[in-house]
């Protein structure tokens, strides 16, 4: 039996729609069986909370008066990309303030960067926006500094080049004698302590692997409002090797997202210092899979067991871009607290929030139940497996002077 | 005999008020001031030890409450500040004794602060700044 995206939507609208989170869904095709399910259940809700870097907001702060061509800008001291049009801003969400001291007092903090500005205007809160220009016949203004507030700008779009990967590395430390900052926390030596980054089993695209309905034009929970996924993100891999099941062993499928912030909430976009590393944001998504077939319903019912991720050494092996996973893991033994590398045990972390994702997944439920949510049918598929979208290494091609020194003729 | 280690947060409108005075005349306890930063006209931390019969020191603690004092009650030297929190559970990879935990059912991170050893690994570990210690607490309650 198949149902249409249409004759889902028409259950959503008259509230009739059974709709169950991940997690949820794993018990119930355990009980009635995959046929039953998926007769029974017309959308399973996902959810993921963790940091993730490729993240900004596009901001348009309406024309000043007399006008400027912004060149260089600050929001609370943070700079923001002015290379498009006028009053256009693009704040990337790792991006610190000119005089932050980084890690020149190693490991540095992070404590304020675009992440935390992107959370602070969310939350209603007045920025400090600078900016200086050189001026020109029709934009004669060079200098601004003054008060702003989401309320009052024209747009305030997030836009996100890479988020919810598709199963991501477990990080350790293998190799150095001192504790290394990364964007995966603070690993300590001697493989004291493995930091994982995924929602698993409620993650979106895991429970979706060879993105059959999530696409370009999918509308999603973004940021505690409503956003779409607008196309394919950076580094998407689908030729990441993958289990029997479909699932990738490794990071594999990423999407790029688009949403209106003056609608989010700050409680799912949080600023985040990663200490020695740099700073970032925490974002909290959720797809809705609506259940076409039995085909569907399977993939939905994936679990932490099911779903092996890659132990990397973050202190040679991921900088360097050389040697193997150290060893293959399931979401379910890093859950545990536990695992077990090279005959050691070490104990997990998570950067990812499973009761946010729960409470995203639940949300987004909640939504759907009420009618206030319909699913969308994508308007083109994501690149999968033979595609020929993959990701490569840069290939260098030395030259004798080197940009750098020739732009600063050196 | 109880003792209770408390962070007092004074406003710009209490500073000018002898409050540990009132507190040791009217309550009978004895205050131990381990650390005090209290700049007049605008606000005031005071980190203290109060010690006294158990009625006493909880009758000292109301007092504090109703006057608009507030109050923080750090685990050992680590205040875990749970508003802040996002249950991601960063900081549990760094605790060694497991005085910061998950709960395997729902998912959250707790705290039993009897197992804290202070060590302080966990405080730059959080993402969020949800952890801190004394120090950092009353520093950055200052701004």
């Amino acid at each position: 039996m198949t149902k249409t995206y249409e004759e889902i939507n028409q259950k959503i609208r008259k509230g009739k729609a059974v709709v169950v989170t991940a997690e949820e869904i794993i018990d119930i095709v355990k009980e009635k069986g995959a046929k039953r399910a998926a007769q029974e259940v017309d959308v399973v809700t996902t959810g993921t909370f963790g940091p993730m870097c490729s993240s900004g907001a596009l901001l348009n702060t309406g024309h000043t008066k007399p006008k400027m061509n912004y060149k260089k800008a600050w929001l609370n001291g943070v700079s923001a990309y002015c290379g498009i049009a006028a009053v256009d801003l693009y704040l990337g969400a790792t991006a610190i303030p000119d005089d932050d001291p980084a890690n020149k007092v190693h490991p540095g903090r992070f404590s304020y960067g675009g992440g935390h500005v992107i959370e602070d205007l969310v939350a209603g809160k007045d920025i400090l926006f600078e900016a200086t220009s050189y001026g020109t016949d029709c934009y004669p203004r060079r200098e601004i500094s003054t008060l702003i507030n989401i309320k009052d700008l024209n747009s305030a779009t997030l836009l996100n080049p890479r988020n919810a990967y598709q199963n991501y590395n477990v990080a350790i430390n293998a190799n150095s004698k001192k504790p290394i900052y990364t964007y995966m926390g603070i690993l300590r030596p001697n493989m004291n302590n493995a930091n994982y980054c995924s929602a698993g089993q409620l993650s979106p695209l895991l429970n979706d692997p060879h993105y059959r309905t999530i696409g370009i034009g999918t509308r999603i929970f973004l940021g505690g409002g409503v956003g779409y996924v607008v196309y394919y993100g950076t580094q998407h891999d689908p030729e990441v090797k993958r289990t029997d099941n479909g699932v990738p062993t490794g990071g594999a499928g990423t999407i790029a997202l688009m949403g209106d912030m003056k609608k989010m909430n700050p409680a799912f976009l949080r600023g985040a210092s990663m200490t020695g590393y740099g700073a970032s944001i925490a974002v909290g998504i959720g797809i809705p899979i609506p259940i076409l077939d039995e085909e569907m319903v399977r993939a939905t019912a994936i679990s932490d067991a099911d779903i092996l991720a890659p132990v990397v050494d973050y202190s040679e092996d991921y900088p360097e871009f050389k040697g193997k996973p150290l060893a293959q893991v399931s979401y379910a033994q890093l859950r545990s607290g536990k695992i077990s590398v090279k005959g050691k045990e070490i104990r997990t972390a998570a950067l990812s929030s499973l009761p946010k994702a729960r409470e995203i997944a639940q949300k987004l439920k909640k939504w759907i139940q009420q009618g206030k949510f319909l699913i969308t049918r994508p308007v083109e598929t994501l690149p999968d497996v033979g595609s020929g979208v993959t990701m490569n290494p840069l290939k260098e091609r030395p030259v004798k002077k080197p940009a750098l020194k020739r732009h600063f003729r050196l | 005999m109880v003792k209770k280690s408390v962070l007092l947060h004074f406003g710009a409108s209490l500073v000018d008020k002898p409050i540990i005075t009132g507190l040791i005349r009217d309550y009978d306890v004895s205050v131990n001031i381990l650390h005090a930063r209290v700049t007049p006209e605008e606000a005031g931390t005071m980190f203290v030890h109060i010690e006294g019969v158990k009625d006493k020191v909880s009758k000292a603690l109301d007092y504090l409450n109703q006057i608009g004092v507030r109050l923080v009650f750090p685990r050992k030297n680590l205040i875990w500040q749970e508003a802040k929190c996002t249950h991601c559970g960063s900081c549990v990879g760094q605790c060694f004794p497991d005085a910061l935990l998950i709960d395997n059912k729902t998912g959250l991170v707790h705290f039993k602060h009897e197992l804290c050893v202070a060590c302080g690994l966990c405080i730059p570990a959080c993402p969020f700044g949800a952890l801190e210690s004394v120090d950092q607490h009353v520093a950055t309650s200052q701004k």
